[in-house]
């Protein structure tokens, strides 16, 4: 058991992070009512395992691997409650969550456009190019292979591109 | 590093706006694109793609972090976030708050200029509403909605003394607010004094002073004086959607310190505030 000291500052550590956990999140669910109970199960997750955080490298990627593990875990168990059968969804290349529907509440546009990529683009893109991790740890974070990381981050900064002109036809 | 001979020239040029490609294929790709018009196009497209998505995640970070779980966090077990749920400020809701705080935040501004004597007396049916109003809220629930409209402004409107006029700033305040202060100096928190602000709250005039962190989120801290022989010390942590603030009463003054919620060392900071201001 450690101190109470060392909890209490991993509980602060960790309530900095969540504006970007929840963005994290947000890649992965595409739409913030599952990103927001997605958030509250991994700190909840998070705080009972913290003894288990050696402190080293990011707290961000730690988190993140386990949100990745229980989000993965989520959708297993609505494929088993829907009937869809109980293949392992980490198996699969895309997770087939639909990113529209009522529960999808977007601050504006742009996420909206950003959310209806194609899973797997976003949450690989904001792990190498907005937050600077490594393609080995985003693919260790995502476990998924490193050449996946690589086609993914191409085909989202392509389709990101495209969505310039798409914004700029909008407003014409 | 990856070797990415063979793959398309679009996964190339990605990994080499990454670095994640070896010295040799480096020089490669970049010979390519001084000399190749599609592999040009194609770099140009991905660091567009870039541009673009750099500034869409970055909205992200401003969507508000639900209040219960800042509190779950914070205050360990015993509070059950499953009961104590509070609706998460999605930005929609966010949006529709922002113009009542904004217009009740307009209608102070308006009491400081003065003006607002005038218009009470001109006015014949207004009785009723606005001292419901007074009995209902507190001088916080006021500072809040300040610090909820101004932690929006740019650096050219956060404050209304700038901090290049930093020595008048405390004979301006303490003379309109009757409480004597030092600027407290934050850099050691990570905190850039910007400058001041006169406010009213509760119908109180309100020294504020406005910090700012290295992300960029807004501090303020806040105080007006309060009944004489007041010196409890004690501090109260309070919460208004994405918004935490630190209060308490010394030496006939009542202070506040106001940031983010998903902040986790406002009370390590208002500490600080407290022995220094």
């Amino acid at each position: 058991m450690r101190p109470a000291a060392e909890s209490n500052e991993f509980r602060r550590d960790l309530v900095s992070v969540l504006p970007k956990l929840r963005r994290f999140a947000m890649t992965l669910t595409r739409n913030a009512a599952d990103a927001d109970d997605l958030v509250q199960e991994v700190c909840e997750r998070a705080i009972t395992r913290y003894h288990l955080w050696n402190g080293e490298g990011r707290l961000e990627s730690w988190i993140y691997a386990m949100t990745r593990n229980l989000w993965i875990d989520e959708i297993r168990k609505r494929r088993v409650r829907t009937g869809s059968g109980t293949v392992d969804a980490s198996e699969q290349d895309e997770l087939s969550i639909e990113a529209s529907g009522e529960k999808a509440v977007y601050v504006n546009q742009l996420q909206k456009m950003i959310l209806s990529m194609p899973e797997g683009l976003a949450s690989v893109f904001l792990l190498v190019n907005i937050e600077g991790h490594s393609y080995r740890e985003a693919a260790d974070i995502l476990k998924i292979p490193i050449g996946t990381v690589m086609s993914r981050l191409s085909t989202a900064r392509l389709r990101l591109a495209a969505m310039i002109t798409e914004t700029t036809e909008r407003r014409a | 590093m990856q070797s990415t001979k063979g793959l398309p020239l679009d996964v190339r040029l990605s990994a080499y706006i990454d670095g994640e490609v070896n010295e040799a294929e480096r020089k490669e790709l970049e010979q390519l694109v001084a000399r190749d018009d599609e592999a040009r196009r194609v770099f140009d497209m991905l660091q567009a793609g870039n541009a673009f998505g750099n500034k869409a995640f970055e909205e992200f970070l401003h969507d508000p972090v639900p209040l219960s779980l800042v509190r779950r966090i914070k205050q360990g077990p015993g509070v059950n976030p499953k009961i104590e749920r509070v609706v998460t400020a999605t930005p929609r809701q966010a949006k529709q708050r922002l113009w009542p705080r904004a217009l009740a935040a307009s209608v102070a501004l308006l009491l400081v200029g003065g003006s607002t004597g005038f218009i009470i007396g001109k006015t014949s049916n207004d009785d009723t509403q606005p001292v419901n109003l007074a009995a209902a809220r507190t001088w916080l629930d006021d500072i809040a909605d300040y610090h909820r409209v101004y932690a929006r402004q740019t650096a050219e409107h956060l404050v209304e003394v700038p901090a290049s006029a930093e020595g008048k700033i405390e004979g301006w305040l303490a003379s309109n607010v009757g409480v004597n202060f030092s600027l407290p100096d934050l850099s050691d928190k990570g905190l850039t004094f910007e400058g001041a602000r006169l406010l009213v709250a509760a119908g109180k005039p309100v020294a504020q002073l406005m910090y700012r962190d290295q992300d960029g989120d807004v501090f303020a801290i806040c105080f007006l004086k309060s009944t004489p022989g007041s010196t409890d010390g004690k501090m109260t942590e309070s919460m208004r959607d994405d918004i935490a603030m630190i209060s308490w009463q010394k030496a006939g003054a009542s202070y506040v310190v106001v940031g983010p919620s998903s902040d986790a060392n406002l009370h390590q900071l208002a500490t600080a505030v407290s022995t220094a201001i």
